[in-house]
């Protein structure tokens, strides 16, 4: 009845006092299974399942601010027009491309974890991270420019008189989202950034469940990306 | 009742096309923003965008390869984000429309 000498290290910490009666022995265990879970495919099941609910929730956040864009533009169509001409076509464009391939990459890293390729799966990782730097380094060049064309509400915001209430607005709603976004990517990066390193040093059993969910968080910040990116940058560039 | 442990996951070519793919909606939804199509754009940029998002959701997050229940879940967060703005939109369109 006990889980066997062959247990591969679990990270005990994370499971608390669980962790602690494990071995106590209701039923044998797969090394790396923790209390709730019959196996393996049900703990990841139940991980996946997590994460998708947390992102259900993360639809929600984003979505009103998509609802709000909506209404306004609606409301205000030739000041968005205007507004969207300020942004940079080149950078947004060439940042989507850059963060489609992170996803890529990201794709790639939950593959080599899920084959227990550790080495590939932390350079890969690495790579996403390195990707959703530039991401951000470019972003920030934007935001950089947005401010010289006087473009950053409150601070100093200057536009054509006529359009410059639905302007105002629409670069509310440009520095709230694109913001908001950013701090997401943020997040992901560390998380890359840690799981990098974990796979690296071969940290647990579960890494490669760990990791999918990583992978999940990163594709929703894409996501999110995708749709801000025709809703920012091509309102109008004919 | 228990599924084996782990399905293998697909090859990497199959990711690589899903990239390419992805790079290829964005190249031609920001060309199509250049030629004038009135409110067409419009309607060509949220298509792609829509496109592009599913190629994520059910090749990267493989939800094409998830169970029912993940499914559900992730059908749920579009289900409640449509009952927010659409019980939104009624007061929007009852008051301005």
């Amino acid at each position: 009845m006990s889980t066997g000498s062959s247990a591969l290290p679990v990270d005990a910490g994370r499971s608390g006092g669980v962790a602690g009666r494990r071995g106590g022995g209701i039923a044998t265990r797969p090394a790396g299974v923790v209390e709730p879970f019959r196996d393996a495919a049900q703990q990841a099941d139940a991980a996946t399942l997590g994460m998708w609910l947390f992102l259900a929730t993360e639809m929600l956040f984003f979505g009103v601010l998509f609802f709000a864009y909506g209404l306004a533009r609606a409301a205000m169509p030739e000041a968005f027009a205007a507004a969207s001409r300020e942004t940079s076509f080149l950078l947004g464009t060439g940042n989507t491309a850059v963060l489609l391939t992170s996803s890529f990459t990201m794709a790639a890293a939950v593959r080599a974890a899920q084959l227990r390729s550790h080495g590939t799966a932390a350079l890969l990782l690495l790579l996403t991270a390195v990707l959703g730097l530039a991401f951000a380094g470019i972003k920030l060049t934007e935001y950089g420019l947005d401010y010289r064309h006087h473009l950053v509400p409150v601070l100093d915001f200057a536009f054509d008189p006529r359009l410059a209430r639905g302007a105002l607005l629409f670069f509310w709603l440009y520095f709230t989202t694109t913001g908001l976004h950013l701090v997401h990517l943020t997040i992901g990066v560390v998380l890359a950034l840690t799981f990098a390193w974990r796979e690296w040093r071969r940290r647990t059993a579960r890494l490669h469940e760990q990791v999918e969910i990583v992978g999940l968080y990163w594709h929703f910040v894409d996501l999110v990306w995708i749709f801000l990116y025709p809703c920012l940058y091509l309102v109008s560039r004919t | 009742m228990s599924r084996p442990a782990e399905p293998s996951p697909p090859p990497l070519r199959h990711y690589a096309w899903t990239w390419l793919a992805l790079l290829a909606l964005l190249a031609l939804t920001a060309g199509s923003a250049f030629i004038p199509l009135g409110a067409f754009n419009l309607v060509l940029n949220l298509a792609i965008a829509l496109a592009k998002a599913l190629l994520v959701v059910f090749l990267f997050m493989h939800v094409r390869r998830g169970t029912p229940m993940i499914r559900v879940f992730a059908l749920a967060g579009l289900m409640w984000l449509a009952l927010l703005v659409g019980l939104s939109l009624t007061d929007f369109v009852v008051r301005f429309g």
